[in-house]
């Protein structure tokens, strides 16, 4: 029977990063999971919008959680970013009954929705690990990913109660699933590190050394592409690689995909893009 | 004795002194012709407790004024729609806490108000007892053992009878020393002359050390142990006593330690007969590598039997090696000293069953008595340590990897002197104490207090062994290997002015003069800000303090937050301590909140510096770059529901950054994706006229908005105006 969810597909998944939008269709399709789209669900505010007033970010993920919740459904996203901000959110309401009432005040009026807590978030890479199964996953690979892959996870997931039965600090989930897809995992330390997306228009020098420091360390340790699980990290990644490289002086070519691109091109989908991203592997570089 | 006599007595304990106090209630309930029930507030359920008549309550306080553990889910149940009516049960509550926390004894006073609200009688008036708990905590118990014992089988209390209750349990006791020694059951008394004096005589401290552990176990045997030193005591000040240990040790050859020379003086020249009535036993402290050993010891044993005191347990003379022994001495001698009457009288058939009974009585886990530490060995696991190293002299870096079979148990802290020791005299890292700050290291970019931490616990268990990563702490210049330079932190905290200058506050009267106060809300909430283990840790927390020099740190950030919201701050202060934080060192130059949040007690400074980040933007009304960016994201998501990147990044980096972008080409690898795949060519129509707009992989100029876009507008009408 397919596995039900919820689907909030990140922050920039309908803008810069169309790739992870795109992917997630054929792919949730191969994986057996059935996705109803949370057609009204706004961004999650991606740590942003409690800057300017916690609670307003709080009522607009209560809105998002309380369709969920209508659908009887957990919510799945591909974007690390959108999990943590989300399932801290989630967290919050659930533990403090005081707030949610306040919440649900707001929601009912506005809205006439009511949150009452049973819903969760969920990272497609935990759907995969923990629901799924990686020996469902060995036997659906048509193109194996034979290739030295970084596995970058982020700070936003990476907390307690938000990444599955994974460790928080020693995460392995993705070098699995790499393993899994026939590639070869690289052990690097700046996987859970931050490069610094929530600040990239307001804090970009510190946010370029941040992001040369992950991709430079991905390429010291011998990896020829990076997997990411988060959209927005994905993009600064990838489009501010040169940039960084300008600034820091600091080796930043490495090609940077989503994990949902890299999981589709493994189970056989899009196969002209995945021979793109072959060629890519073998002439970037220093 | 029937049900109807039945007394509740429950216990809501941390440490081990609110289920102790239990117990003796438990023991003294029967005098007042009361059949107790002792039960743990984890024992019980909330609907059982409407079922009793009488219920007696130890509660202690854990933390800032917390239920103890093992009370927490019944005081949830307690709280839920739906908790019982208490009409018709008398209760009291023994509140335990400590005055030094701010929330005294609140866990106490919780069940009080609530037992109350309940409709409860309290039969005696709840009584908060400070750290030294035992004589206010006694007259608590035998005041309202006496009240509840007047509470008649129907459930009504007859305050007439409280004193009637009070001459029979006293006659009761009066009678207790000579039925104990009939009955079956062991009960260690409580009542008449339970003194116990322990004389010590110690030249390298040893003996002292000893008297002072003894004393602290007599209690639990019912003694009430004072601990005497040899220099100066009156001899004669013995007579009359009825239970005297002697823990003494040898000097030189056979010598008598310096503190006991006079002591001994006086009692070789001391009539017989002097200690006559008086029960002993003598410990003896010694090494076996001088001729005459634990001779001092042994002198004191032969005097005071000479002196007319009866031995009761036989000497012991301990080695260097005395810790185990000792401790055997100790069991014995307490047990029989337990086993003397008020009267002196000595009833030997009870001593087996004293011991029995406190070795029965044991069931809590060791170190609940505050005063030992529970031992907890683990198995070996096969570990594979990576180290980083740095030489300063070379400037060369590099990481050293040995793979090997460690105890389970041992703490990190050791595991790198056990390296250092054995395998690489080289290796630098900082010592200390297991809670030393500046031992601080990252595990698998964990930070951590290396010393705190447990090999089996640094990381999951994987393959059958662990693989480590040991790396200094981030944000700090390397010294060598994992040991950081500090000064910079230090500096930086220096530069931030962190002492207080305090406003003139009115203050509360009391008759002890005029004291400060300050809301409770408002002081958890400081006292969370401020109670960090760690800075060092703290400040490394940020992943963007290693990329940003000036950047002051989430540790002197939190720290200055705390102090801007502290009450007693001078307002000028206060301006002050803004002008640090809106600075662009200031909370600006956090990039990245949620790598603060992930680390241990993150989150709470994580709240923190999210309302300090909130102030800063709202005193700079949404100026300038991070104002801007921030005020716009928030913008762009009422207007849509979504967020737009194009109006972003035009609105914050205005055309001077957006013309940047094309030269260092960032713009270019928006249109191409680089590196990432597919994606339709043109996005919309602005392709066709204002190109590279709506190319590639550009960010979106229009949104469509989400379903039901109104509900948004509707949610940012309600909540925040401003927008």
């Amino acid at each position: 029977m397919a596995m039900k969810y919820a689907y909030h597909p990140g922050n920039v998944a309908h803008s810069g990063s169309p790739e992870v939008a795109e992917s997630m269709v054929p792919l949730v399709k191969s994986l057996g999971i059935e996705l109803t789209y949370l057609d009204g669900a706004t961004s999650c505010g991606a740590g942003i919008i409690r800057q300017v007033n916690q609670k307003l970010q709080l009522t607009l993920n209560a809105r998002v959680f309380a369709q969920a919740e209508s659908l009887g459904m957990g919510i799945l996203t591909p974007c690390a970013s959108t999990a943590g901000n989300l399932s801290e959110d989630l967290f919050l309401l659930k533990s403090n009954p005081i707030l949610l009432a306040e919440i649900n005040e707001v929601l009912l009026k506005t809205c006439g929705l009511e949150f009452t807590g049973d819903t969760s978030v969920n990272h497609l890479l935990h759907v995969i690990v923990d629901d799924i199964g990686l020996e469902k996953i060995k036997p659906m690979v048509v193109n194996p990913i034979d290739f030295r892959v970084a596995s970058y996870y982020g700070p936003n997931i990476q907390q307690h109660g938000f990444c599955g039965e994974d460790d928080i600090y020693d995460p392995n989930y993705m070098e699995q699933l790499i393993q899994t897809l026939g590639g070869e995992p690289v052990s690097w330390d700046s996987r859970t590190q931050s490069v610094g997306a929530p600040s990239l228009l307001s804090e970009e020098p510190t946010v370029l050394k941040q992001a040369a420091s992950v991709l430079n360390d991905a390429k010291s340790e011998g990896a020829q592409m990076i997997v990411s699980a988060c959209n927005l990290s994905h993009s600064v990644m990838d489009i501010y690689q040169g940039k960084a490289s300008q600034r820091t002086g600091l080796r930043t070519n490495i090609p940077v995909v989503h994990l949902c691109e890299i999981l589709s091109f493994a189970l056989g989908h899009y196969n002209t893009r995945y021979a793109q991203l072959r060629t890519r592997v073998l002439v970037i570089g220093d | 004795m029937s049900d109807s006599r039945s007394l509740l007595v429950l216990f809501g304990s941390q440490s081990g002194n609110a289920e102790d106090m239990a117990s003796q209630i438990g023991k003294a309930a029967s005098k007042y012709g009361l059949e107790a029930i002792v039960k743990g507030m984890d024992e019980i359920q909330i609907s059982d407790l409407s079922s009793h008549k009488r219920i007696m309550i130890c509660c202690s306080t854990w933390g800032e004024g917390e239920q103890p553990d093992n009370a927490e889910d019944l005081w949830i149940s307690a709280n839920s729609e739906g908790s019982p009516s208490m009409s018709g049960v008398n209760f009291s509550v023994l509140a335990l806490g400590d005055t030094s926390y701010e929330l005294f004894c609140e866990s106490g006073k919780e069940w009080d108000s609530w037992l109350e609200a309940k409709g409860g009688y309290r039969i005696s008036d709840r009584v908060d007892c400070d750290v030294d708990y035992e004589d206010p905590a006694k007259s608590w118990m035998d005041e309202t053992l006496a009240r509840m014992g007047a509470v008649d089988d129907s459930g009504v209390f007859q305050e007439n009878q409280v004193q009637q209750v009070k001459d029979n349990a006293s006659g009761a006791l009066s009678t207790q020393t000579t039925s104990a020694a009939e009955s079956s059951t062991v009960e260690i008394s409580t009542e008449g002359d339970r003194s116990l004096v322990i004389l010590f005589g110690s030249q390298s401290g040893n003996a002292e050390a000893l008297a002072a552990k003894f004393a602290k176990q007599a209690s639990g045997y019912g003694l009430e142990a004072e601990v005497a030193d040899m220099d100066g005591f009156d001899l004669t000040s013995l007579s009359g006593r009825k239970r005297v240990l002697i823990v003494c040790s040898t000097w030189g050859e056979g010598e008598q330690p310096d503190n006991a020379e006079e002591l001994w003086i006086k009692a070789s020249s001391a009539p017989s007969g002097l200690l006559d009535g008086v029960n002993f036993s003598v410990l003896a402290l010694g090494d076996t590598s001088y001729e005459l050993f634990c001779e001092s010891g042994k002198e004191w044993d032969n005097k005071f039997e000479q002196l007319g005191a009866t031995r009761l347990v036989a000497r012991v003379d301990c080695d260097v090696d005395y810790d185990q022994i000792s401790q055997e001495w100790a069991e014995n001698a307490l047990a029989a000293m337990a086993a003397v009457d008020g009267e002196g009288v000595f009833h030997e058939e009870m001593v087996l069953a004293i011991k029995e009974s406190m070795t029965s009585g044991a069931t809590g886990a060791s170190g609940e008595d505050g005063f030992t530490v529970p031992e907890i060995k683990s198995e070996s696991i096969s570990a594979e340590i990576s180290i980083f190293r740095y030489d300063p002299n070379t400037s060369t870096t590099g990481k050293d990897t040995w793979v090997c079979a460690l105890p389970g148990h041992m703490s990190i802290l050791d595991v790198l002197r056990t390296i250092k020791s054995t395998q690489d005299g080289s290796l630098t890292f900082r010592d200390g104490a297991v809670d030393d700050p500046t031992t601080a290291i990252s595990i698998n970019g964990r930070h951590v207090l290396p010393g705190n931490l447990r090999l089996e616990s640094s990381a999951p268990l994987r393959n059958g062994g662990i693989s480590i990563s040991l790396e200094p702490l981030n944000g700090f210049e390397v010294i060598r290997d994992l040991a950081v330079e500090h000064w910079d932190l230090e500096s930086k905290r220096e530069s931030s002015k962190p002492w207080m200058s305090s406003v003139t506050r009115q203050g509360l009267s009391t008759p002890q003069g005029a004291l400060g106060s300050m809301n409770p809300l408002i002081a958890s909430k400081l006292h969370s800000m401020m109670d960090i283990h760690s800075y060092p840790i703290l400040h490394a927390s940020s992943d963007a303090t290693a990329y940003s020099d000036d950047y002051y740190g989430p540790s002197i950030i939190s720290q200055s937050w705390a102090r801007r919201n502290d009450p007693r701050t001078a307002p000028s202060k206060k301006r002050e301590i803004e002008q640090l934080l809106d600075s662009p060192f200031g909370i600006k130059a956090e990039t990245d909140f949620s790598s603060i949040r992930r680390q241990g007690k993150g989150s709470f400074i994580h709240d923190a510096l999210l309302d300090c980040k909130t102030s800063t933007l709202a005193r700079d009304g949404f100026t300038g770059r991070h104002g801007k960016h921030v005020w716009w994201y928030t913008f762009t998501i009422k207007s849509s529901g979504r967020v737009n990147d194009s109006v972003l990044y035009r609105q914050v980096l205005g055309p001077i950054g957006l013309f940047g972008n094309l030269f260092s080409g960032v713009t270019s690898r928006m249109v191409l994706g680089f590196t990432r795949t597919g994606g339709n060519m043109i996005n919309d129509m602005l392709a066709l006229i204002a190109p590279p707009a709506g190319l590639g992989k550009m960010p979106r100029q229009f949104n469509s908005s989400v379903k039901n876009h109104h509900e948004v507008v509707a949610i940012y009408n309600e909540m925040d105006g401003r927008f």
